[in-house]
């Protein structure tokens, strides 16, 4: 088989496809900091008073209506090295429940693994078990 | 039946898409990194937050300060990738995996903009919409075969550790 685009409506400007960019002409530049160079080790180490230490913290997806089931399990493998079987349990219940925990840990574990999420588009937040 | 998207066993991917295809995918993934400098509110599906409770605030600051140019970079180098790359018949596995990157963001933006919603219909055609609803979906279909293609290298068991 071979892909095909869907048709696209008439010429320049009808909007068919485009991302729009408004004000992007007084867009400041990105690109100066090379990617993946995000201090890990410091990820979280700012406490705040208002969160104690002990409990740990949960990492949560949540359900969104844009990325495929399929991606979302391939996310949940990649990352976290879990079986088909156990990415798809909790994928399943993102899409059922409205959310999962998909893992745990200590707060700066914790971050790590919601920036990594987010790496990947995953709407995904974290919160200290209760 | 072969897949318009497959491993070759040297490792790199073959990706089977039409001349107007490719040219398609380049010139959304273009526009795309503008967008994200600007902060344009259709990106914001791109950015998450890590605390979303109000009385987190504070760390949710944090979190942001330390991880926005990061976050910028990452998918922005990824949209280059797409880029400079549309028009090659395979991809080496980096190359693959920052396509794979781009469409899924291509995905969250486009799907913001039309509002996209789990019970919600396909637009009638003359719906000024549906032109780029068939866009998403069809970014849709190529993200689906993109991660069958990578999955088969994943083990069902699992690993003790995922990678970092």
């Amino acid at each position: 088989m071979r892909i095909r685009p869907p048709r696209r409506r008439g010429g320049a400007g009808d909007g068919a496809g485009s991302v729009g960019t408004p004000g992007g002409s007084g867009a400041p530049a990105v690109g100066v900091v090379p990617p993946e160079t995000v201090p890990l080790g410091d990820l979280g180490t700012a406490l705040d008073e208002e969160v104690t230490t002990d409990r740990p913290w949960l990492v949560i997806v949540w359900n969104d209506p844009i990325n495929l089931m399929s991606y979302v399990t391939y996310v949940l493998q990649k990352l976290f090295g879990y079986s088909k079987d156990k990415a798809t349990a909790l994928m399943l219940d993102v899409h059922h429940k409205g959310r999962a925990v998909v893992s745990s840990g200590t707060r700066e574990r914790a971050e790590l693994d919601v920036y990594r999420l987010h790496e990947h588009g995953l709407w995904a937040t974290m919160e200290q078990s209760t | 039946m072969s897949s318009a998207i497959r491993r070759r066993r040297d490792g790199r991917y073959v990706v089977r898409l039409d001349a107007n295809t490719r040219t398609v995918l380049a010139d959304l993934a273009r526009q795309l990194p503008a967008a994200i400098a600007s902060r344009d509110p259709m990106v914001r599906r791109l950015f998450p937050p890590a605390y979303p409770t109000p009385e987190l605030a504070g760390a949710e600051r944090d979190y942001r300060e330390l991880v926005d140019t990061a976050l910028v970079n990452h998918h922005t180098q990824a949209l280059e990738v797409l880029v400079a790359t549309a028009q090659a018949e395979t991809l080496s596995g980096p190359e693959f995996h920052s396509w794979l990157d781009a469409i899924g963001s291509l995905r969250l933006v486009l799907g913001t903009r039309l509002d996209v919603h789990e019970d919600m219909g396909v637009p009638d055609p003359d719906d000024p919409e549906a032109a780029e609803y068939a866009l998403f979906v069809f970014l849709g279909e190529l993200q689906y075969l993109m991660v069958e293609a990578l999955a088969e290298d994943l083990p069902d068991e699992g690993r003790p550790e995922g990678d970092l």
